[in-house]
């Protein structure tokens, strides 16, 4: 196998779980020096590929190659040895410690104090980073702490770790799901330079404009099994999804013109404060009627999260009013407020949405066990709530390894999510808050979510959409409201707006014609 | 007046400090260490049995035994400390009932065992071993200082052990690459594992090294406080020094300063009734001075601590 023009070779790799076969007979071959992309739903096996890969888990069938020779990789520790690296999606950083004793955990520089007493170099470590940081151009300030940096440089964090241990083959866990735009088209910058370096790199991800963008090659799996491995050049961003999902997709959202009927919610000159006591929605008017998608557009961090919390009660309102068909419901508790029809999806689902360690079945009647209709004099009805949570599995295909008794932390994502908004739109709200509904998904589920918030409002609910997504904006909405900085500095049609004017009112500046440039990416 | 309150507060808090050094090492790991408590007390009493038998057959007039004591109750310590790991860390118990029952089966094993030895081979009933008194001595020049000098006066010599231990203990975990892989253990042991550290390797070796700094304070009561060992050596100072590590937020500096407190708390106490010429009785009661001290400082300081973060968590390798 001496000269094998691939680095790394993984051959019929099947890997079972119980109940659930994660990858199939799975075989890829890379390149070295190319961006190979791996595409996949939530739940395909991409990520259970790359953990074999690195060691975290031992394939049941099938034979790893590395640089052409077979190996056995058992642990992450000897994955390391073989020039692989990995940045996970959810990062492994020691918070307390420094940018730098982050990077060299592990495999410290040593030093001798006058000759004979071994300790650790920092200041050699420092050194070191400082001129890998340079080399690679990932800027990260080695003397920082790592809690108090943002997850742009913590991600770069953990990219010069991979670095610092020499590794040749970079695996990326989706790691774009966490940044901002600037951040990604930064990201992408960096990628293309460690391939400019020789380094081969392999990246998760569901986000096609992504692949588009760097990798060279892309392997496409679906429930476990590899699909194909297209050229990306050679393959449209639309055949590439139909590939991954198994049908075709469309990116536009089909949407009849609203007929909006009377005002639902009306939220007057409201003020909230968010943790640390400052004023995070400053004096915000709007209204939203029935039959209407009235999207918040803003950049990440400008108040959306409370003003969301406010309206569903979960934070104090420091001014201002909150009416519900007419209705001021700013003091209610958050169970009046649903049983006045409304429905809330939070952003963080696992935090907020869901109770982890709960069945689905419990989580589905979570907001409504203590009617009638799931209890009996106090007594929980097991058989109603195992109905209520068939009959929602089914018509929301909500997939899980034991349906509805499956317990949810073991759920993927993107169906936990799909749980969540199946229970809030079984309510029959007249409100809907949907507070970043497509997270997280991949491109069929979001079009689903899509759907389901354009049936919502032809049913006649009034929905408040909060997206940090610009093209969901302005696919799904009606009417658009722009926040920054606590503040709506704009509300107009959806049909009046360009996708630039919104991107300037999302940075601050008043249609005044003056541009935002760079703009404050942390 | 006050050279006896520092020469008494030295002699009590210098101790508790080695233990609570002790405890920082197995909770910086992320083992929670209730068992500081029986961990101090095992060590006294293989110290302490060390002592006996030295004594027997060598005889007096020599210092080897007092510190072949020290010795022996390090190891004594250690050795018992591999209870708590293999309940924590190798089955991944709860380790707060561990430590409970660690303490508890200290309690009942040392007391069973010392009235055992004692019957079998010393031929007594007693459920003590005698040691020889300790010696004191006074550190040339410094001890002459107005006030200050008495932190040098009738110096014990495991005064200056203990300081030299802590020294040794504050290097190992803050400069070498063993203490950064323990720190990086107690917060965030996925990070560890994936940088290729041996979680639970790291962690056995701090809770046995916790073993032996507590036992080095439990060997020091006992001569410090009874000159013997017996089942009083469970006075619950082994979770007064709990109290200290944790006001001393996990660091070894601070925690000197929370033992030193409760030393002197303790030492003016009792001299304060002293100068009252109040009846003894009181002396039970100026022994609750150092916990009152440790209530009042939870009500105030307890919101600035921040506990290392993985500090109790079960780490279960592939849960994700």
């Amino acid at each position: 196998m001496e000269g094998s023009e691939y680095i790394v070779e993984m051959k019929h790799i099947t890997k079972r779980f119980p109940r659930i076969v994660a990858n199939n007979d799975v075989s890829l071959s890379i390149k070295k020096g190319e961006i190979y992309a791996l595409l996949g739903e939530n739940g395909a096996g991409k990520s259970t590929i790359m953990s074999v890969l690195f060691g975290m888990y031992e394939p049941d069938e099938g034979e790893i190659y590395i640089r052409g020779e077979k190996v056995n990789i058992t642990s992450p520790r000897q994955a390391t040895k073989l020039g692989i690296g990995m940045v996970h999606q959810h990062f492994k950083l020691v918070s307390n410690y420094t940018v730098a004793e982050n990077i060299i955990l592990g495999s410290e520089p040593q030093n001798k104090l006058c000759g004979i007493i071994p300790h650790v170099d920092i200041k050699k470590a420092n050194a070191d980073i400082a001129a890998l940081s340079e080399q690679y151009g990932l800027k990260v300030d080695p003397t920082s702490v790592i809690s108090e940096v943002n997850v742009s440089t913590q991600q770069r964090v953990e990219i010069l770790k991979m670095l610092y241990r020499d590794a040749e083959i970079l695996i990326f866990d989706e790691p774009t799901a966490v940044l901002t735009p600037q951040e990604i088209e930064y990201l992408l910058e960096i990628i293309r330079g460690l391939r400019a370096n020789g380094k081969t790199v392999i990246i998760i991800t569901h986000k096609l404009e992504e692949i588009k963008a760097i990798a060279d090659r892309c392997a496409i799996l679906n429930h476990g099994r590899l699909i194909d491995v297209k050229d990306v050049k050679e393959t449209s961003t639309s055949e590439m999804a139909r590939l991954m999902v198994g049908r075709e997709v469309s990116f536009t959202v089909d949407k009849t013109e609203a007929q909006p009927g009377g005002t639902v919610l009306k939220v007057e000159n409201l003020t909230v404060c968010n943790e640390l006591g400052l004023e995070a929605v400053k004096d915000v008017s709007f209204e939203i009627r029935s039959g209407e998608i009235f999207a918040l557009a803003g950049v990440s961090g400008n108040g959306q999260n409370e003003l969301a919390d406010a309206i569903a009660g979960i934070k104090p309102v420091k001014k201002g009013r909150v009416l519900l068909n007419s209705r001021d419901i700013t003091g209610m508790t958050i169970r009046e407020r649903i049983e006045d029809g409304m429905a809330y999806i939070p952003e963080d689902r696992q935090k907020v949405g869901l109770v982890m360690g709960y069945s689905l079945k419990d989580n589905l009647a979570i907001k409504n066990y203590y009617n009638a209709r799931f209890s009996n004099h106090k007594i929980i009805k097991e058989e109603a709530f195992e109905e209520h949570g068939d009959r929602l599995i089914n018509a929301y295909d909500i997939r899980s390894s034991e349906g509805n008794k499956t317990i949810v932390r073991a759920m993927s994502g993107g169906n936990q999510q799909k749980a969540m908004i199946a229970r809030e739109i079984d309510m029959n709200g007249k409100l809907i808050i949907f507070m970043q509904p497509t997270r997280g998904l991949d491109v069929g589920a979001i079009s689903n979510v899509h759907k389901s918030i354009i049936a919502e409002r032809d049913r006649g609910a009034a929905v408040l959409l909060i997206s940090l997504e610009l093209d969901e904006v302005m696919n799904c909405a009606d009417t658009i409201g722009v926040i920054f900085d606590g503040r709506i500095n704009k509300i107009a049609k959806a049909s009046e707006l360009s996708v630039n004017e919104v991107g300037e009112y999302m940075m601050g500046v008043s249609a005044t014609g003056v541009s935002a440039k760079g703009g404050d990416a942390e | 007046m006050i050279d006896t309150i520092i020469i008494d507060g030295l002699t009590f808090a210098l101790p508790m400090f080695i233990m609570a050094v002790g405890g920082i090492f197995s909770e910086k790991s992320g083992i929670t260490n209730l068992a500081v408590e029986g961990l101090q007390g095992f060590g006294a009493f293989t110290g302490a049995l060390v002592m006996v038998i030295m004594m027997n057959s060598m005889g007096n007039g020599t210092q080897v035994p007092y510190y072949m004591s020290f010795v022996a109750a390090a190891l004594g310590g250690m050795l018992y400390a591999l209870v708590h790991v293999i309940l924590c860390v190798k089955f991944n118990g709860n380790q707060v009932i561990s430590g409970v029952v660690v303490n508890i089966l200290a309690m009942s094993l040392t007391s069973f065992l010392t009235r055992r030895i004692n019957a079998d081979f010393f031929g007594q009933t007693s459920n003590k071993f005698i040691l020889e008194t300790s010696i004191r001595f006074d550190v040339p020049v410094l001890s002459g200082i107005p006030v200050l000098g008495a932190a040098f006066t009738s110096v014990y010599p495991f005064e200056i052990l203990i300081i030299v231990v802590a020294i040794i203990a504050w290097y190992v975990m803050y400069r070498t690459p063993y203490g950064m892989h323990l720190r990086a253990c107690g917060d965030n042991p996925h990070a560890a594992d994936a940088a290729g550290i041996d979680v639970k390797k790291v962690r056995t070796v701090a809770v046995v090294l916790s073993g032996g700094l507590s036992a080095i304070g439990g060997m020091s009561y006992a001569y410090s406080i009874s000159a013997n060992f017996s089942p009083d050596i469970y006075l619950g100072f082994g979770y007064l020094a709990i109290a200290a590590l944790i006001f001393g937020n996990w660091s070894i500096l601070p925690t000197l300063g929370a033992c030193l407190l409760f030393g002197f708390a303790r030492s003016s106490g009792q001299a304060i009734i002293q100068k009252l010429g109040m009846p003894s009785t009181f002396n039970d009661l100026v022994r609750t001075l150092p916990y009152v001290v440790t209530l009042l400082l939870l009500v105030f300081f307890s919101k600035n601590n921040r506990s290392p973060r993985a500090l109790g968590e079960i780490y279960d390798k592939g849960k994700r």
